[in-house]
């Protein structure tokens, strides 16, 4: 849904689109920072590693930043209707995207403790959730800037593929556990890393009910329950 | 900053002639003032106004004259203003929309700048003809004719002059027209209608020429309306024209005296005015 | 059938979603300024007890439609309106409503404020004395209740005999607003009645609106979207003689549904 044309002050328009662009500059960060995470995962770079940790304040500086600016647009222009839901929206998504940038960082943390862990096979299968996961952020920030309803739904079906990603990992990575003890340090770590990307993937759904709400004003109808319970039950 | 020799030179220009202009204005109404003061100065003494309008040669007052012009004045407004303030009321309140309205503005304006003179003739040809003599009704009846144009047309303004809110407020309350009239906007434009009021009077003080048609002249103190009664102005004018010396001294004194009730009256105004407004 | 449904879901949107009976049923309702085509087909239900605010650019009819509700532009010949409005069922513009109920039954406070020029105690008491029959103790109360109601009592309790002249802008505005109430009307009109107030005075008489909405039936007409926000239980938006939209204050600005309406809250009018 889009609006129809400029504010007659053009100074909000400007602050507004400064909102989005700091959105999207948080989103590229914390994207980045999961991938890079990933691959010092898999080629042991302990110093990329260390990098991504300490890029993580950055983004931590821009959610503080994206927060006063959303609050000094509500406080000097008085913002109304879809306005207002943009501008607590971005309120709303900067605290979740600083959230997947700190998974980022946990991912990272945990690289000097996985040494000789390309060998695993399940890792290329992590990768895969990384990539799914990171695509899903950075086409729902683009949704959001967009005000695309369609697209924020859209990403919402696709959190169902990363799920079963981390079932199969799940799987895969107990049925190892199971087979070669000495490798449970390593698959324990392995595990978190798989939660943690299939907690991007939810945040991503989060951010895309956020952006529904923002374009259109209402709520996105609530997703069916999710496959895994059905699955631990049995 | 310096401004241009030009735009100043024409600043200081336009200051000069306001103020020559002024001074222009001002010079003879202080020369009247100055020369009907020393003119009459011998006859300005207590005996003006006690003792009555003398034969030809001898010294006297004008009592009489100011006893009859006061009470054609007094006579004169209380015909004519009342009658004054309801029509000029009646143009405010329906003026801007019907057509009667319009006409009688129009010809209240007539009425207005007609000269006093023909007012005067018509009066002696309505009253004084028909009854056979000169009478103070008469005179009081003309000046009542002049003062009338002028109590409608400020009373019209001074009506105007009332925000339109007000008179909505006050018909939102839901009163009556006549309510709305009499206790809001009478209450609103009370200082502007008696200044109208007052102006008018002042006009009608110094008419002669209705006068001379009308009430004419009397040498004698007389109350009786029904005949010829004494005026300031009418005894101005005979005696000025006479060739007494005593009764050009007394026509100046008289002069001087009206002069004064006029200036005294427009101060009054300006008082009342400065007074409604500070409110 | 389905073709009136939706056009009466056109002309009265959100009129199912406001709470409580209606007291101000306006249907139909056109009006001219002589040739002029002020209001067209306006159909608008107004709810008892609540606060409603009407808002639009300048032009749009608001002030046009708050002063049918008192007929108070019968003192103007040229301009007329057709159509009906409906005060607890009886329609007020017929010919036969008498003006002198219809006053009593609506109050009306406007922009400037217009106190008469004479004493405090006589402004209020002024529609009084019109309609009843009261001892002069009786309507020393009744002036005093009113002034309560206003929140002006404190501050003038002690010179009721003076000028309502004296009084700052916003204590005369109070003044008239006490005026209004005292004849106990069930509606008030408000016609952008604190544009030429300060902002203190204006929070003042947005709190009195705010506490009177328990007893009387309220409509304000404001250009100030911020006002229309704080004041109102339910908004109006017209846009060139027409109603736009109409809904719960909460709604309109936050969700409103028709486009012109969007725009003109977000600042992308004109």
């Amino acid at each position: 849904m889009q609006q129809s044309r400029e504010h007659t002050l053009k100074a909000f328009d400007e602050d507004l689109d400064q909102l989005r662009r700091l959105i999207i500059e948080m989103g590229g960060h914390a994207e980045r920072s999961i991938r890079e995470a990933m691959r010092c995962l898999i080629e042991q770079d302990l110093d990329g590693a260390a990098r991504v940790v300490d890029a993580d304040r950055m983004l931590d500086a821009l959610d503080l930043e994206t927060e006063n600016r959303a609050v000094e647009i509500i406080a000097l222009r008085a913002p109304m209707a879809g306005d207002l839901r943009d501008v607590v929206a971005a309120l709303k998504i900067s605290a979740v995207v600083e959230r997947i940038g700190d998974y980022g960082k946990n991912i990272a943390r945990r690289v000097p403790l996985l040494e000789d862990v390309g060998d695993i096979e399940p890792v290329s299968v992590l990768v895969e959730m990384a990539r799914m996961a990171t695509n899903m952020v950075h086409d729902v920030l683009l949704a959001f800037v967009e005000r695309d309803a369609a697209g924020a739904q859209e990403v919402c079906r696709r959190d169902q593929a990363v799920d079963d990603f981390y079932d199969s990992v799940f799987r895969t990575l107990l049925t190892f556990m199971m087979e070669n003890p000495q490798n449970i340090g390593h698959c324990a770590h392995l595990l978190f890393v798989a939660k943690n990307l299939e907690r991007v993937g939810d945040h991503a759904t989060n951010i895309a009910e956020m952006v529904f709400y923002a374009a259109t004003g209402e709520r996105l109808v609530e997703q069916p329950p999710k496959r895994r319970k059905e699955r631990r039950r049995s | 900053m310096a401004i241009p020799l030009r735009r100043r030179a024409a600043d200081i220009a336009a200051f000069a002639f306001a103020t020559f202009a002024t001074a222009f204005g001002l010079v003879w109404l202080m020369w009247i003032l100055w020369t009907t003061l020393i003119e009459g100065a011998k006859a300005l003494t207590p005996a003006l106004f006690m003792e009555m309008t003398p034969p030809p040669g001898s010294v006297g007052g004008l009592l009489n004259a100011f006893y009859g012009s006061a009470v054609m004045i007094f006579l004169g407004l209380i015909i004519g203003a009342p009658i004054g303030v309801a029509a000029g009321t009646f143009l405010a309140e329906q003026g801007r929309y019907s057509r009667l309205a319009a006409v009688v503005s129009f010809i209240n304006d007539i009425l207005l700048s007609a000269p006093s003179i023909v007012l005067g003739l018509f009066v002696y040809e309505l009253v004084v003809r028909p009854s056979g003599h000169f009478s103070g009704y008469a005179g009081a009846l003309a000046l009542a004719m002049i003062l009338l144009p002028v109590v409608v047309r400020t009373t019209d303004e001074a009506l105007r002059l009332v925000p339109n809110q007000m008179r909505e407020a006050a018909f939102a309350l839901g009163m009556p027209r006549w309510r709305v009239t009499s206790q809001i906007l009478y209450k609103s434009a009370m200082s502007a209608i008696l200044t109208g009021i007052l102006l008018g009077v002042a006009r009608i003080a110094g008419e002669t020429a209705p006068l001379l048609f009308t009430a004419l002249n009397n040498q004698f103190w007389s109350a009786n309306l029904n005949a010829p009664l004494a005026n300031v102005p009418v005894v101005i004018f005979q005696y000025a024209m006479s060739p007494y010396d005593e009764w050009h001294e007394l026509a100046w004194a008289g002069a001087f005296v009206l002069t004064l009730f006029v200036l005294l009256l427009n101060l009054l105004v300006r008082f009342l005015a400065r007074r409604g407004a500070s409110k | 059938m389905n073709d009136t449904i939706t056009a009466l879901r056109i002309a009265v949107p959100d009129t199912a979603s406001t709470a409580g009976p209606v007291k101000i049923d306006i249907r139909d309702l056109d009006f001219y300024y002589g040739k002029s085509h002020a209001l067209r087909d306006v159909s608008m239900a107004i709810p008892a007890n609540s606060v409603t605010a009407i808002i639009g650019p300048s032009g749009c009819g608001k002030s046009t439609l708050l002063r049918t509700i008192n007929r108070i532009y019968e003192l103007y010949p040229d301009q007329y309106a057709a159509g009906s409005i409906a005060i607890d069922g009886r329609n007020i513009l017929d010919r036969r409503y008498a003006l002198s109920d219809l006053r009593r039954l609506v109050g009306m406070v406007f922009q400037k404020p217009t106190p008469f020029a004479s004493s405090i105690r006589s402004n209020v008491a002024f529609g009084l004395s019109y309609y009843e029959r009261l001892s002069r103790s009786e309507i020393d109360d009744r002036v005093e209740a009113a002034l309560r109601q206003a929140a002006l009592w404190d501050e003038v309790k002690d010179k009721l005999s003076h000028s309502a002249l004296g009084l700052s802008g916003g204590q005369q505005q109070r003044l008239c607003i006490a005026r209004t109430i005292a004849v106990r009307p069930q509606i008030l009109l408000l016609d952008e009645a604190t544009s030429a107030l300060d902002p203190i005075s204006t929070a003042k008489i947005e709190e009195l609106i705010h506490e009177l909405r328990e007893q009387f039936t309220i409509v304000i007409v404001t250009h100030n979207m911020q006002q229309a926000a704080r004041v109102s239980q339910h908004t109006a938006f017209f846009h060139l003689g027409e109603l736009v939209e109409f809904g719960k204050t909460s709604e309109i600005f936050t969700n409103p549904h028709e486009q012109r309406t969007r725009d003109y809250i977000t600042g992308r009018f004109g």
